[in-house]
Parts: C-alpha cells; structure tokens; sequence
C-alpha cells in the first residue's frame, strides 16, 4: 500500500508549512510499514497462544534479550518490533515538532507518540493480568487505529495532500463510502478482535454455512460474536462495493484503483477467515488474516484522506442545505 | 482542507483504550464443581484403614502425539530420539496417573500438611503430570531443565499465576487456598507441556502409578464415597464407587474410567 502519489500532476504551494519534507515522509512510510508488520508479529503472539510465554513485563524472564525458544519467540519477539515503532514514533514525534509548521500535523505527531506508549502499557497490562479479554480487545483495537494516525501523518506529508486544493466536485459519493467503509471495517475488526480474544473463532465450526444453517441459534456469547463477524464481513464487502462503484464513476483513477485495492484485499480477507475456520485455527492464515484485516481498514482510510483532499464535497452533499436553505427563504 | 477533522476520528478510535481502563472483568467461565472445606467443622483425626485397587482403562488409547521440538534445541537434545506425548498411559490395563480421592463421607477439616507437594519441569516434561494437595498446602514449583520455563495454572476458582523460571535448579513455592478439581497447568513456551493440580479439602487420596494400582491410607473407619479422575478425560468420564471401612482394615476398590 502506497501512502503517496508522486505523479500528482497538480501544482505544489509554496511557503514553508507547505513544502515537501522528502525524509520525514519516507521516515512515516516506514513506520507505517513497521507497524503493519508490528500487527502481524501481534497476531502470530495470539495465534500461537504465546502470550504469556513471557510472565513479566516490561521486562522478559528479568532479562533485556531472553533466549529466543518456543512460545518466547513470539511474545518477546512482538515486544521487540513494539519497541522499534515506539522508537520510530518518538524520533518522528520529535523530529515532526521541530520541523512542522501545522499545528495539527504536530498534534497528531504527539498524539501518535501518545498511543504508542499507551498501547506499550496494554501490551503490559495483559501480561500481568493474564489476558483479560477487554484489555486484549483493547490492545488490538487501538493498535489498528495507531495504524490510522500513522497513515494520516504520512499522507499529510505527501505531495498529495500538500498539493493545490481539489477542484473536482464529488459528484459520486465517494468522500462518503470511503468514510463509511473506513467505520464499517473499523467496527468489523473491533468485533474479529473479540471474537479472537473470546476464543470463539471455532464457535462455529463449518463455513460457510453455520451449523449446516444459514443463521444459526444463538446458543452462547461465542456463536454470536463469531456470526456477527461473518454478518460484518456482508456488510464490508457491501461498503467496499458501494465505494469502488462511486470511486469508478468519479473518473479519478488514483481513487478507482484505490477503491479496486479495497475491494481485492477483503475478498483475500473473506478466503482468509474461511481457511482460518476450515484448518482449526492454523497459525499462517489466522495471523494473515489479522493483517489482512489492517491493510483493509489502512486502505479504506487511506482512499477517505484521499478523497477529502482530491475532491470537494459534491452536490449529493451540498443539496440538502440549499434546499433548506431554500425552504428556509420561502418560510 | 485541515487535518482537524481527521484527528478527531481518529481520537474516536481511540475509544477502545478508555473502554478497557473502564471495562469490567471479563466474564469468567463457570467454576468447576468442588469440595469446599467446611469453615468450622471439628478437626478430623486420622485413622488406620486403607483402601488399594486398581484404576482400568476400557476403550481405545489415543495415539502418541509426536512432539515438535525444534522451537528450543535444548529440549530437542534431551530427546534426541525425539519425544512423543502419551496423554493416556495404560499399562495392563490399568491406568496411570489417575487421581483417586474420598469425594464424600470424610467429614472434619483437615489442615494442609506440613510437607511441600513437588511439580518438577525435566526433559521439557512435568513429574508427575497429576499433582494433588490439600487446600493451603504448600506447592514446591522446580526447574530442573537448563533451559526456561514459565508455570502457568490455569485456576477457575483459585488465584492465576504464572511464574518464570529462566535458570536451572530455580525454585517457587506457591499454595491454593480452595479445593478445586483439574486444573490445567501449562508452560507457555513449550505448549506441549501439560499437567493438573487438583486442591483437595481432605487428604485422603492417591493417584496411581504406571499399572493403574492405588492405595489411599490412614482413612478413619466409615462409609466413603471415592472417585477417579484422570486429567485427560476429564470430569465428565470421573467414576466413583461407595465402599465401608473399619480400623485397620485394607478395603479393595476397582474402578474403570471409559475412554
């Protein structure tokens, strides 16, 4: 996933809150890239039902670098990365503070530093409390909007965002499926993310049908976490397909192909938690399918900032307000 | 276009931080059924009958699971035939390591014994892999691999805890205050590792050997209701015999767990 077009043919503004930052832009790409991996590493923890091979925290076995065996690979080998994107994100809140002129890019800067080191303290907290679910739930959510904020960062710092103004009017909608596509994956990984920490990833056991049934009975807590996920997968598809449909008409290409990533990465998605039910939890396609879930919801963000930038609010968003404002002048 | 809009969502996103300092326990599974000791019931004496028998096996044994060691060399040069996990031990019919207990009919308290039960980690392996005690008694945990372990019980109704032991020859001592059947007891770096702790509130029970034999001494005379448990199958598939014993007398108890 590209957090930058460099062939944007519009004309770059000048002044020095608006110049391109070459290095701090790669810098954020990298970081974007550390913690996709950073989640994936976090997957393999709980799809190797490593998370407490390391019974203390912060250190591990009270040692900086234990041997890496068994389970302990996993666990401490997440703490480790956990540490290179906390280190990245403090050079670059930092670096950002100093070299930044928006206030709000600075903020996000700090907030992303922020969120790093209280995602570190949940990633503790677990530990110490032997993985209660709220707090692991807690723990892979906020890892996922981390993933947002750094997208956000970098796509500030793109040429994209610090080009010319949209002159294009979205006259498809597109502003408006991508954000809600955005929430709609965001609450689906919030429901996958339960559904995993409450062990009810097999409550179902067949796919794609439920207990031979299209809709199962609600038995317990796990079957319905695990069909409510399925039934959110419905909907992200059905988002996802709202948004290429809008994206195409738009004729922006750079939004098309965005819209085609989306959609292409969640059916990938879609097999994936099929292969994670079918192989009993098997640790490849479970982990992938946790970063799969990432890379959906960092493209569907990706594809709103984008939208937002290159297009301005359309008459499908414009309408309503005329028309009270029209109805107000006639009143 | 600014960035504020954008920071707010995702502040909203970071809800599920404020959830979670928030956020009750989670829901624990329900607590296995178990004895309690009775609060202020006289204490008990001991007495001089027996009860010996043997524990058999009636059903297929399960095939030996062949352990990957390669995750910590360590243990792969313990084993360097490699190590198969045989959850289900018979031996002429009898079965191993199960855990025979007076389940009713020893009334009284019982204070925990002064003696330290031991659960030790060799060859990457637990000894034994069914560990009983009495409620409050003393739990010695060992490491005695030159490699690390961490001890992980899983409890329902008792205090979780899991304990590092990174060196050899490390020793932990930990206790369970209530009675609780089962409960799992696993290394989280090695996962093929497994072993039950069962806390009893009396300490009449045993748990056989290689040939499935038993025997439970120092009961006072009564009538006792006595059950088999084995770690594997589980409480479901526990079976339990009721039998008389007078002073001095050795009874004899044959039961059999069905696979």
């Amino acid at each position: 996933m590209s957090v930058h077009s460099g062939a944007d043919p519009r004309p770059q503004a000048q002044g020095p809150s608006r110049s391109f930052d070459r290095w701090r832009h790669r810098f954020s790409v990298l970081m974007v890239g550390a913690t996709l991996f950073l989640i994936f590493a976090g997957g393999l923890v709980t799809s190797t039902g490593s998370g407490l091979a390391v019974p203390d925290w912060p250190l591990s076995y009270g040692m900086l670098m234990p041997p890496m065996v068994g389970g302990i690979f996993y666990e401490h080998g997440h703490r480790m990365v956990a540490t290179g994107v906390g280190f990245l994100t403090l050079v670059f809140a930092f670096w950002t503070a100093r070299r930044e002129t928006r206030p709000g890019v600075r903020r996000l800067a700090w907030a992303a530093l922020g969120i790093v080191i209280a995602q570190g303290v949940l990633g503790g907290i677990t530990v110490r409390f032997f993985l209660p679910p709220a707090v692991s739930i807690a723990h892979a959510c906020l890892a996922q909007t981390f993933f947002c904020v750094l997208i956000a960062l970098s796509y500030g710092l793109s040429r994209e965002w610090l080009g010319a103004p949209a002159t294009n009017s979205d006259t498809t909608g597109v502003r408006g499926a991508a954000l809600a596509a955005t929430l709609v994956v965001w609450l689906q990984l919030l429901v996958g993310a339960t559904m995993r920490h409450l062990h009810a990833g097999l409550a179902i056991p067949d796919f794609p049908l439920a207990f031979g049934q299209l809709v199962p009975s609600f038995t317990s807590t796990a079957i319905a976490v695990h069909f409510g996920h399925r039934v959110g997968a419905v909907l992200v598809l059905a988002c996802l397909l709202r948004l290429l449909v809008a994206a195409q008409r738009s004729r922006d290409r750079s939004l098309a192909r965005m819209g085609v990533l989306a959609l292409g990465l969640a059916l990938v998605q879609v097999a994936l938690g099929a292969a994670t039910i079918l192989t009993a939890k098997a640790v490849v396609p479970t982990t992938f399918h946790v970063a799969t879930g990432a890379a959906v919801l960092g493209t569907c963000w990706l594809t709103t900032l984008r939208a937002w930038r290159r297009l301005r609010p359309g008459p499908a968003m414009t309408r309503p307000v005329a028309s009270v404002a029209g109805a107000a002048s006639t009143a | 276009m600014s960035f504020k809009p954008f920071a707010r969502l995702l502040l909203l996103g970071s809800v599920p931080l404020a959830a979670a300092c928030g956020g009750g326990e989670a829901e624990k599974p329900a607590a296995a059924p178990a004895t309690q000791a009775p609060a202020a019931a006289p204490a008990a004496s001991a007495g001089s009958a027996s009860i010996a028998g043997k524990v058999s096996f009636d059903g297929a044994v399960p095939a030996a699971e062949k352990v990957k060691l390669s995750a910590d060399p360590k243990c792969a040069e313990m084993h360097k035939g490699g190590l198969e996990r045989q959850t289900v031990h018979v031996k002429d019919g009898g079965l191993a390591d199960v855990l025979v207990y007076v389940k009713s009919g020893a009334n009284g308290s019982y204070p925990a014994p002064a003696e330290d039960v031991l659960l030790d980690q060799h060859g990457c392996d637990y000894t034994p892999h069914m560990v009983a005690m009495v409620a409050g008694q003393k739990l010695k945990i060992r490491n005695s691999d030159d490699t690390l372990h961490n001890i992980h019980p899983r409890p329902q109704i008792n205090a979780e805890f899991n304990v590092g032991q990174p060196r050899k020859g490390m020793e932990s001592e930990k206790s369970f205050d209530k009675a609780e059947m089962l409960i799992p007891v696993g290394c989280d770096v090695h996962p093929w590792m497994r072993a039950y702790i069962t806390v009893l509130s009396n300490p009449f029970f045993a748990v056989t050997g290689e040939d499935g034999t038993f025997t439970i001494k120092g009961l006072p005379a009564g009538e006792y209701e006595v059950e088999a448990v084995h770690g594997k199958l589980g409480k479901d598939k526990a079976v339990a015999g009721k039998i008389t014993v007078k002073d001095g007398e050795a009874a004899k108890l044959d039961l059999t767990l069905k696979g």
